[in-house]
Order: structure tokens, then sequence, then C-alpha cells
């Protein structure tokens, strides 16, 4: 077998330098307990007897007697009985270890003499591995595999040293560690140290290992090869010595050689062939003690470099790593093990995918484009994310349910339940949530393999699979089952759009602190004392009471603006009075002691204090330390958990000080964007040993920046034992939706502009393409990404409204002063008001005019042929209507001249005012006309210019029968309003589906969202107009004008609503289920994030089903965007995120510049 | 494209109630355009002519005109050689109120009383001016020659 050659690069550590390994090792050594073991394990040592007997033995021995009371010849299938045998013991009866005992060739006079001295040479092996003490102290040695290492050399020259098929040695010079009793070996060692340290530099001149003076430790790998008198005569290789000395020195295994061939002669340098057989020894199952400090390490500021700690599992781990692969030991479950399925295939290509993620420096923008931020590498796009969350998801369908405490008032969800049990079961460490796994994740499973026979034939089928556990991630190796095994109280619930808030209410009111502390107590076994103090003061239900009740309160930290919903929703899930909430916020807070000290011995409520992430960073800061690090609270939830994401932000280091029994961190969004987001979750939840940062960093982090899927595959194992993650669109074991939420209808309203919109917004498209085109065609696009996006922010402006885009002096100047309306007295005054001596044709007109208006037989717009849907006056006309009147003209033209669709007749004056003339009422032009006009076109000269602020609006209520013609207007059910408000086509469409809407039902709900909050200004103007009851909420608000916006949006009334809401503000975390209307007034890079905003409204609570309406305008950069999120779904979050070399960024752009 | 409501109205309307003497039949493959005849008005040189028009409603219409031809060879001052008219409510002084029928109606009071001072055929115009009997005369044979369907 050749063996590959020179260490692999570290693959957990790509930062890391080889140089670094052996100095470090070595400092190492002495923290390591197996480094006291012998680090020269011969074929003489003892099988049978426990590490430190081994030990002694072989320090006792002196190697001179070994070598000598041995024959060589013999030796070899001495080896092979041993293990023989040892596998028919491990695996058979009691009887048979007897028995065994001819078969055996003792390996020496010493070894045999203490066989006979301890009876039975080898105990029974334990069948069930579960006691690690007992089969570790009674493991022996057993055969792993064997190597050929074909070029070992000799550092001797002379004949005799060695012959083939002589057994040898394989020796590790000891290490400098301090060790317990005298070491006649250390005499051989010395004897060689000016050897060792010549080659010390010849082994490692190629590695250019600096030599750490600060620790005076060795640094080199050499494995001398010794022959049975003791002499040494060769060394290995450096490219397989790099890991068996590894091994030797940390005690894993034994090594027994063969000489399989050399010349009988030996030369220095002269190449040999030797057959290693690796033993695996007690010692390499002893537990390794990581010296876990609480601490983060010391050397923070310095995160790159590895701590002694971390060298030293990592050279471990790779140790065995390189060995199992040399000797081809394959695992048979567990972490490495390759599944066959497809599905497993997929998955594997994924992570590797996921891995292979390119590291590069991202520019993201956000929002309006405005915001620009660079973040680096470590970036997971969202199929990376899903894929992540999927091991955790899977086998969430069959977990169970549990039903909450009497005191919840609401009525739980199958799921919901589900999450209560999970969540319960996690409090009182009951871990049996997810019963489908059992081993831990990060172990796989070794079945020891038979060792070849040489003597006899016989291999005992029969015998049970010998099976041991190895962890690929951290090198720890072990006799005993690995349980999987949780050491934190809480996870992560990071179901999204599920109720949260409503899980965790009924949490709070179903596990409280009675009933599951005695699990606790009996299922902690590092905590045990801690919660036996608690104990002592906690609540107990029947009688046994201390005088002074501990905290058994529940703290959650939410966002600023989530407060009052998680107030309201706990009230409102809990009978009135059994839970005590406390929302510690603002100026005057109080005293929070008091509140959680119960009131009196029959005080059953459950307390809750709510307060937010900023209230808590600054009381952190305060030098006085406040009451709410004090208090060590029976329950922590972390609401919109990602706020912490950062570990070293002023809001996490709060977060971590508190002290607290349980945790939970609730969040859609565990990882934002990279995995250590995940980190501060684990940290605050105190999930060992991730929550540590120099392991987080060394098995999760730096192996995902060397691109290692193993990095996922952690991060899925350690999710997969702490967190919840439900999607409503998952199915349940039956195979139905987990969440039944009413149906939800999305209409895409497609417009068209006015001609005036058109021009406007062709005229920045136009240039804008000119622009881009240039750029391309230099080949600039990449460099320029900033300002073509800033062009295609304008763009979608335009779209919505043209006063977005257009300055004052080319927009009609908005006057939003009051609401515009007319009194209609003034109006028809002002229309009579030359002809003041006649009031009696002034009523005259007023009567007919109103008769007109309100009569049911409204005439067609002379434009549109349709019913006018906002009439509009034309006051010029209406003084030459009087006129018509009192000259008794029939009044049929009056409808004519008077009624025209607001729309048509703006749009007929701007393309007047388009071709520089002045505008006319199409009407009058058309009575002119009769008259032979088109032989003088200029006798029209009763015609004034409208100008489209002079129209005066009619606004047509729901008209009462009752009204007589003759009571004033405003009775009529009639108003008239300046049309001092330049609309646009998406205002429009909105208005005109809310009034339609108000129609249909008077209370209705709506939401309108945009993601510019001077659309949202002009929005509000328009509903304004139209007299709608209107809310806002946007992110410039503080959090009492939010809630109270939020809460008279929700209150009863029998009017309609309307709330409009800025996207970003409002896209998350927000319930609006009052509402079951939805308008999208622009469209969002992302479907995902339009998604989420509708998901307001459409989320569980929604009891009716949801209308949402989309307005696209035809023809514009809208449709563009559709098309884009059309074109990849998946990846479309990522689709603007471009850097310069991004050809999904520029392509992208293509589309929006592109000629369809 | 969809037709806009106002088009499909006055469709409607010409084909049920035409105007006198005017007739005018969309295209089956388009129904922006349009075969127009309109009948010579009585007492003008263009009597008992039948004249054939074509008439296009344009995207923007109605707020921009329809463009109207003659197709028959016409002699009159605001009709050139190729059919085109001059008609001030096809150009600067047309109206979205203005339809199909008042357009169709508006030329055929325009046969009625041709218009030499703005002319568009200036031959003719000037023939008009100068000799109005001699030129209604020659309209009449160009009638009777072009227009003349027995």
């Amino acid at each position: 077998m050749q063996i590959p050659s020179s260490p692999p690069p570290g693959p957990f550590f790509a930062s890391s330098e080889d140089e670094g390994d052996d100095v470090y090792m070595a400092g190492v050594e002495s923290e390591v307990p197996h480094s006291s073991l012998p680090t020269t394990p011969r074929t003489s040592s003892s099988r049978s007897s426990p590490p430190h007997r081994l030990f002694l033995e072989d320090s006792d021995d002196d190697v001179n007697d070994i070598c000598t009371s041995e024959s060589p010849s013999v030796r070899r299938p001495i080896v092979v009985d041993d293990v023989l045998e040892i596998d028919i013991d491990s695996a058979a009866t009691h009887a048979k270890a007897g028995p065994s005992k001819p078969f055996k060739k003792s390996s020496s006079p010493l070894d045999a003499k203490q066989r006979s001295n301890s009876g039975p040479p080898l105990k029974k092996r334990r069948l069930s591995p579960q006691d690690t003490h007992i089969t570790t102290n009674s493991f022996p040695p057993t055969y792993l595999g064997e190597v050929l290492i074909t070029n070992a050399w000799s550092n001797v020259s002379g004949k005799g040293y060695v012959k083939p098929n002589e057994s040898i040695q394989i020796q590790r010079d000891e290490v400098a560690a301090p060790k317990p009793g005298p070491s006649k070996q250390a005499k051989s060692v010395n004897k060689k140290t000016g050897d060792g340290k010549k080659q010390l530099s010849l082994a490692t001149m190629l590695k250019a290992q600096p030599t750490n003076n600060f620790k005076k430790k060795k640094v080199d790998t050499i494995v001398r090869l010794v022959n049975s008198r003791g002499f040494e005569f060769g060394r290995l290789p450096t490219e397989c010595s790099w890991w068996i000395s590894k091994l030797l020195e940390l005690g894993v295994v034994q090594i027994r050689g063969t000489m399989s061939d050399c010349p009988e002669k030996l030369t220095t340098g002269v190449s040999l062939i030797v057959t290693l057989h690796f033993y695996i020894v007690a010692s390499a199952f002893t537990p390794l003690s990581t010296s876990n400090s609480d601490e983060l390490p010391k050397l923070t500021f310095n995160e790159g470099a590895e701590t002694n700690e971390e060298t030293s599992l990592r050279e471990r781990k790779s140790a065995v790593v390189k060995l199992f692969e040399v000797i081809g030991l394959k695992p048979q479950a567990g972490a490495n093990f390759k599944g066959k399925s497809s599905d497993g295939k997929i998955h594997e290509e994924a992570l590797k995918r996921m891995a292979q993620h390119p590291t590069k420096k991202v520019k993201e923008i956000v929002g309006d484009g405005e915001e620009i931020e660079v973040e680096e590498a470590e970036e997971l796009s969202k199929n990376d994310i899903d894929t992540i969350y999927k091991r955790a998801q899977h086998n969430d369908r069959t977990m169970s349910e549990m039903e909450p405490a009497d005191t919840f008032n609401l009525t739980l969800r199958g799921y919901q339940k589900q999450a209560l049990s999970w969540m319960h079961s996690l409090e009182s460490g009951k871990m049996n949530a997810r019963e489908a796994w059992s081993m831990h994740p990060l172990w796989s499973e070794y079945s020891f393999p038979h060792e070849p026979c040489m003597n006899d034939d016989i291999i005992d089928l029969t015998a049970d699979e010998k099976l041991f556990y190895f962890n690929p991630y951290s090198g720890e190796l072990s006799l005993d089952f690995p349980k999987a095994e949780r050491n934190c109280r809480g996870g992560i619930l990071a179901d999204v759009g599920m109720g949260k808030t409503i899980m965790l209410s009924a949490l709070i009111q179903t596990s409280f602190a009675s009933d599951t502390d005695k699990g606790e107590e009996q299922n902690s076994k590092g905590k045990a004392k801690q919660i036996k103090l608690n104990n002592a003061f906690r609540i107990i239900p029947k009688g046994k009471q201390q005088p002074h009740k501990p905290p058994a309160a529940t703290l959650i930290i939410a966002p600023t603006s989530l407060l009052s919903q998680w107030s309201e929703e706990l009230q409102r899930s809990s009978k009135p009075g059994t839970v005590d909430v406390l929302v510690w916020h603002g100026q005057n807070r109080l005293d929070i002691e008091a509140m959680i000290e119960s009131d009196g011995e029959d005080d059953k409520t459950i307390k809750v204090v709510i307060t937010s992430y900023g209230v808590l960073a600054s009381e952190h800061a305060k030098s006085a330390k406040s009451p709410i690090f004090e208090i060590n609270w029976l329950r922590i939830v972390l609401d919109e958990a990602h706020a912490c994401k950062s570990r070293t932000s002023k809001t996490a280091k709060a977060v971590y000080a508190l002290a607290g029994r349980r945790r939970w961190a609730v969040t859609g969004t565990p990882i934002v964007n990279r995995l250590e987001d995940l980190y501060s979750l684990l940290k605050f939840l105190g999930f060992k040993p991730w929550s540590e940062f120099s392991y987080f960093r060394s098995f999760i982090t730096l192996p995902f920046l060397a691109r290692d899927p193993k990095a996922i595959e952690i991060v899925q194992v350690i999710l997969e034992s702490i967190l919840l993650r439900r999607e409503k669109n998952m199915t349940d074991s039956e195979g139905k939706k987990i969440v039944e939420l009413p149906p939800k209808e999305i209409t895409v309203e497609t417009l068209e502009f006015t001609a005036l919109e058109r021009k406007i917004y062709d005229s920045i498209y136009h240039t804008a393409k000119r622009n881009f085109d240039q750029l391309e065609a230099k080949g600039l696009v990449g460099k320029n990404y900033t300002h073509i996006l800033a062009m295609l922010m304008r763009l979608r402006r335009a779209v919505l409204h043209p006063k977005l885009v257009l300055t004052e002096k080319d927009g009609r100047a908005l006057s939003p002063g009051g609401d515009g309306n007319v009194d209609v007295n003034d109006l028809i005054k002002r229309f009579v008001g030359d002809d003041t001596n006649s009031g009696e044709k002034s009523n005259t007109f007023a009567e007919t005019f109103m008769a007109n208006l309100t009569g049911d037989d409204i005439a067609e717009c002379p434009i549109c042929f349709s019913e006018p849907e906002a009439p509009v006056l034309i006051p010029g006309c209406m003084h030459q209507l009087y006129v018509f009147l009192s000259s008794s003209t029939p009044c049929s033209l009056m409808d004519d001249v008077l009624l025209s669709c607001k729309d048509c007749i703006v749009s007929h004056i701007g393309i007047c005012e388009e071709r520089g003339q002045e505008p006319q009422c199409p009407t009058c032009s058309q009575g002119a006309l009769k008259v032979g006009w088109f032989r003088n076109a200029s006798a029209s000269n009763f015609l004034t210019a409208v100008q489209s602020s002079d129209l005066v609006e009619i606004i047509r209520k729901k008209t009462d029968p009752d009204a007589t013609l003759n009571s004033p207007a405003s009775e009529s059910g009639l108003t008239f309003r300046r049309n001092d408000f330049q609309s646009s086509t998406k205002l429009n469409a909105l208005i005109k589906s809310l009034c339609k809407l108000r129609d249909q039902d008077p209370c209705f709900r709506a939401v309108v969202f945009s993601q510019f909050t001077s659309f949202l200004d002009l929005i509000q103007v328009a509903l304004e107009r139209e007299r709608f009851d209107q809310y806002r909420f946007d992110g410039t608000m503080d959090v009492k004008k939010k809630s109270a916006a939020i809460n008279e949006f929700k209150s009863f009334s029998r009017k309609g609503k309307v709330l409009v809401v800025s996207l970003k503000a409002g896209g998350v975390g927000l319930n609006l289920t009052a509402a079951n209307h939805v308008f999208m007034m622009d469209c969002w890079w992302n479907a995902a994030t339009e998604n989420q905003a509708i998901d307001r409204v459409h989320r569980i609570g929604q009891e009716k089903t949801v209308y949402v309406t989309h307005f696209i305008v035809a023809n514009t950069i809208e449709s563009r965007i559709l098309q884009i999120q059309k074109r990849k779904t998946a990846i479309v979050n990522e689709a603007f995120r471009g850097s310069k070399s991004d050809p999904e960024s520029i392509q992208n752009l293509k589309i929006m510049f592109g000629d369809d | 494209m969809s037709l806009p409501k106002r088009i499909i109205k006055e469709t409607e309307r010409l084909v049920a109630d035409p105007a006198p003497g005017i007739a005018a039949q969309p295209h089956d493959d388009n129904l922006r355009y349009f075969d127009v005849t309109i009948e010579g008005p009585d007492g003008s040189p263009f009597q008992r002519g039948i004249f054939k028009l074509e008439l296009f409603l344009p995207e923007e219409y109605p707020m921009a005109p329809p463009k109207v031809r003659f197709l028959t060879k016409i002699y009159h001052p605001n009709i050139d050689k190729l059919g085109r008219i001059c008609l001030d409510i096809l150009k600067d002084k047309w109206s979205p109120a203005l339809q199909i029928r008042t357009v169709l109606l508006s030329i055929q009071a325009l046969l009625s009383a041709p218009n030499p001072d703005d002319p568009l055929a200036t031959d003719v115009a000037k023939h008009y001016k100068e000799n109005e009997k001699d030129a209604q005369r020659v309209s009449q044979e160009w009638t009777q020659k072009y227009a003349n369907l027995d």
C-alpha cells in the first residue's frame, strides 16, 4: 500500500500554517491527558491491564530485557493470534476466554506471567457500551488494520539488525512532558537526543518549521524502527510519520510492525519495506478534555490564530482521519456514512455547492438603492440557508402534541401543540421530542475489522460485530454509543408566520417553574447544584413554601415596535388575572423586582416582563448593576433574536449577561446571511460546546471558509437538536397543510398611463436607456452600478406618480391645502357673478343644474363614452350654459358640457398643452362647429382656456332619495371641490378600487403598501380627498404613534379604514389580520419581500379571503421587474446584490433596458 | 391590443343608427380601419355621387383625430389629388368630443361648402375663385366620371 505523502493542508484550518503545527502540538501536550501514557507502545505491552498498569510495566521493562528474551521468529504469528483471540473472546462467551489460552503464545515472559496472574486474561467485553469507565479500562488493544510502508529507510549500516518477517518495534521518542515514575526508556531516548536533533532538521527541512523556543518541546515527528533487541535501525518516512507520530504521542494506537522486506545488510538510507499493524488502545477512548473555559479565548483580537487547544484537537483529528483513510476503514453509520439514496446524493451535492460558494466582496443594495452595505465573504444565499434548515425540519411532522395549561384561553392548532410539546420537553430536559435519531449526529459508527489470520483459517463468523465510534469533527473516539446530548434548556423557535407569539404564550403558561423542576433536578448533572439552590426557594404548589419566593418570571426581549403586541397577545391568550404582564420600557420603568415578587402565598399568577433590546443594552451600559441582570429568570425569550446576531454588539453582550434558566431565541431568520449569525444565538442559549467561540470557529466558520461541506453538516446537526422551523406550506403527517388559511386571491391589475404620464415616463426612460447603452458599449456597467440603480429608481417612481420625479417647475404644484372643497353656493355665485341683477335666473340655473346633476340618467362622457366616474364641471362653459339656459336653449347640451370624466378631460387638456394650444372644452367646440366653425375657428371666442386645476369635481354620494332638489347642495348628496390635486394612473386605480370596496362593504379594512414614503404622502392626500379614514405606518414614526395607528386601524368601526404602510417598516412582524384587502402599489425586486408584506394580512388569525391587488402600469419598468421575478424566483434575492463580475446582475439590468 | 370601449360604442352606433347619406363599416381584421361612403349632398356639384373614403383611428384616438382620406377622385378646393382633406377638426381643431360620425358629417358639409380661401388643391381653388360656375361643372363631371356607381 502506498501511503499518500505529507500532511494535507489541514482541511479544517485553511488559514493556519503548517509551520505552527508541531510547535503548538508540543506545547499543548501537557494539557492532554494522554500524554502521560506511554508514547512508545510496544508489542509487549499487556493487553489486559488497565492503562496505568500498562504504563508502569512498560516503564519497568528494560528494553534490552525484552529484546533478549524474545525470539524474533516467533513474534509475528503471536500478534495475529492475539488478535484473533480477542475477536473470539469479545465475541463469544465467557467460557471461551479460558480455552483460548493454549492458542496463545506469550509475546514475552512478562506478559505471560502477568496474564496467568490475572486469571482469565481477557474479560469479556461489555456488549452494552454504556459505561465509559468500565469499557475503557477493560478494553484490549484491538486490531484496526494494517498498512504497508515501502519507503521506510535505514539509518545504520551493517548486518544483523533485522531480517525479513521479523517483528519490529515502532517507537516514538518520549516527549519531554513531565511524567510520573522513573523511566528507563528515557535513557534510551537521551542517548539518541543528538541524533534526533539532527534528524529534526532533516525531517522538517521541507516544512520550514520555525523552532519555537518559548515552548521547549519536541517539534519533530520522527518515528523510529527498533529491532527486537532495542537497536534503532531505521525510520519511517516523513509522509507517514507525521500522523503516526501523533497517534503514538496521543496514545491512540499501538503499532506492531513487521519487517516485510529488507536487504540482508543494511546501509544508511536503504529502503525498508515495513508492515504496520494498528491496534487501538484503551486510552484512545478516554474522553477528550477540551478544557473549555466559559470565557472566550483571550486572543479575541486575533481570531485568525489557532489556540493551542484548537491545534491539538485538529492534529488528533487529522491523524485519526488519516489513519482510517490509510487502512481503509469506513463508517457504517452516522456522520460520514454515505447513504446510497439519490436523495442523499443530491443533498450532498447541495452541500458541496454551498461550500464552494464563492467568497467575495459583496455589495448589497437595499431598498431605495440608497443603502449600500459591503459585506465580507461568508455570505449564504437563501437556497443555502434552506438546505441548512432542511435537516432540522426532517422529522417534524411526527412530533407529539401537547395540550396547553388551563389558563390558556385560545385554541392551539395541531402544529402549535407540537411546538409546545417540543419546547416543553426541551425545557424539562426530557429530550425525546424528536425520537428519530439517537446517535449523536457528529459521530459515526465503525466496526472493528477482523484481523487477517495467518495460522489457521478460522474466522468466527458468529462473533458479534464490535463497534466503536469516531467523531470525525473532533477526532474523539468512543466505545460508548454517543447519545445525542443536550446541555441547554431552550432552543431556537424559527417558525415562519405560524403564530410564534401564541406558542410561546402557551409555553409560558404551561411550563412554569413548579411542575418541571423535578425533572430538571433529575436530568441535569452540571446544573444540579444551582437548581437545588433555586429549588429551595421555588414555589412549590403543595404547601412547602419558603418565606421568600424567588422569581419565577419570564423575561421577553423584543424589538420596540413589538412590545405592545406581545403584551396584548399575552393578555388575550390567557384567562383574565392569570398572567401578569409588565412592559418595562420608557422613561418611568417600574421596579421589576417588586413586580415579580409574588404578592402572597396564593399568588399563582405568571409573571412576564417585556422589554426591548434598546433598554436592555442601555441598562447593561450603566455602571450600577440593573436589577434586570440580577434576577435569575425562569425563562428568557429573545423575540426577533437576530437583533443580536453580531456577538460583539452591545445588545448581544447585554443579552449574554442575563441570567436565566431556560432560554429561547425566537426568530424567523436564525441565519441571516452568514453562519456566525447562529453563533450568537448558541452563545445565548449556552449550547455547549458550540457556545464556545473557538469551538464554533474551528469546526464551523473556518471549515466553511475553506469550503469544507462538513461545516454545513455540523450546522445542520446542531440545528437538528435545538431548532424548530416549520413553514406555512408544510404538510402534516396526513399530508394536510399544517396551517389552513383562508384563500388568497392575487390580482394583477394592469393599468395604462395617461398620455401625459407616458410622455414624462418615456422621456426619463429614454435618457436612462441611452445612458445605459453607452455604459454597456464601454463595458462600464459594473462600475456604474449605483448610478444605474439610481436611474432605475427614478423610473420606478415615475411609474407611481410624475410628481415623484418632476421638480416644481415642470410639475404643477400640488396644493394640498384643505381637501379642496368648494361651496356650491360660492360656485354658483361665481358663475352668475356677472349677472348680478338676475337673481331669478340664477335660481333657475341652480335648480336645473342640480336637477341634472342629481338625476339618475347620467349622461355619458363625451370622450370615453362611459358613464362618468369622476364628473367635472368646466367653469367657463358653465357660464355659457347659463346663457343657454336663459335663452331656453335645450339643456340636453348641458349634460354633455357639464359631465366629463375627469381623466378624459385632464388628458385632453394635457394634450392641448403639449401641442401648445389653448385647452378648450371639447364639447363646446362642437357647438361652434355646428355654426360653421371650420370656416372661422376663432369665432369660438366665448371659450375660456381651461386649466385642469380650475375644473370642479362633482362628488356624487349615495343620493338620499328624500333630499329635495331645492335644499342646499350639501344635503342633496353633492359636493364640489377644486381639482387642485394632480393624481396619477396608479392613484386613480387605487381610489377607484377603494371606492368600489366601500360600496360593497362599508366597514372594510384595507392595507396599502408602497416602498416610497413620498408616494405614501400622495396616497394619503388622495385618500383624504375621498374622505377615507386612514392611518399611516412608517419607519419614521415613534413607537407610540405606530402602535396607536395600528390599534385605531384595528378597532371596530362602521366605517371603512385604510392603512398605508411603508413596505420596509411594516413588511415584517406586524399583525394586520383585521384587514383582508391588500393593495400593492409598486413592485419590489424580490417577490419574497412582497409576499412577506402580504403575509401581514394573510396569516394566522385571518378568517376571510384575502384579496391582493397589485397595480402595474403596462409597458413600463414594472413589467420588467415582474419578468425578473419570474425568471429566477429562487435566486431573485441575489439579483441586485451584484458585484462587477456578477453576470447575473448585469443580465438583469439588460432586461431592464432591453427592447421587448 | 383591446379596442377601447369608446370605439366599440361608436361603431355600434354608426351601424345601428347611420347618419343619412353616410356609411362606415370597419374591417373585420382591423376594427380601427373603416370603409366609408359619403353621398354627395343635394344641391352641390357632388350630388348623386357616391364617394369612397378610408378612415383610420390611430392609437391615441380619441385624443388624436382620425385619419381620413378620399379614395374616389374628387374636384374640390379642400381635397387634393391624393384624397387628403383640409379640415381643421382633422388637425388642430380636433376635440375628443368629436366622433367618427361628426367627422364624416363635417366632410359631407365640406362638400356642400367648399372653402377656396383655405385651399389644399391650389389649382382647383383658383378655378373656384375665378370661375365658380365652371369649376362646379368640372366637379360635376368628375362626380359623374368617378363617383357614379350606376
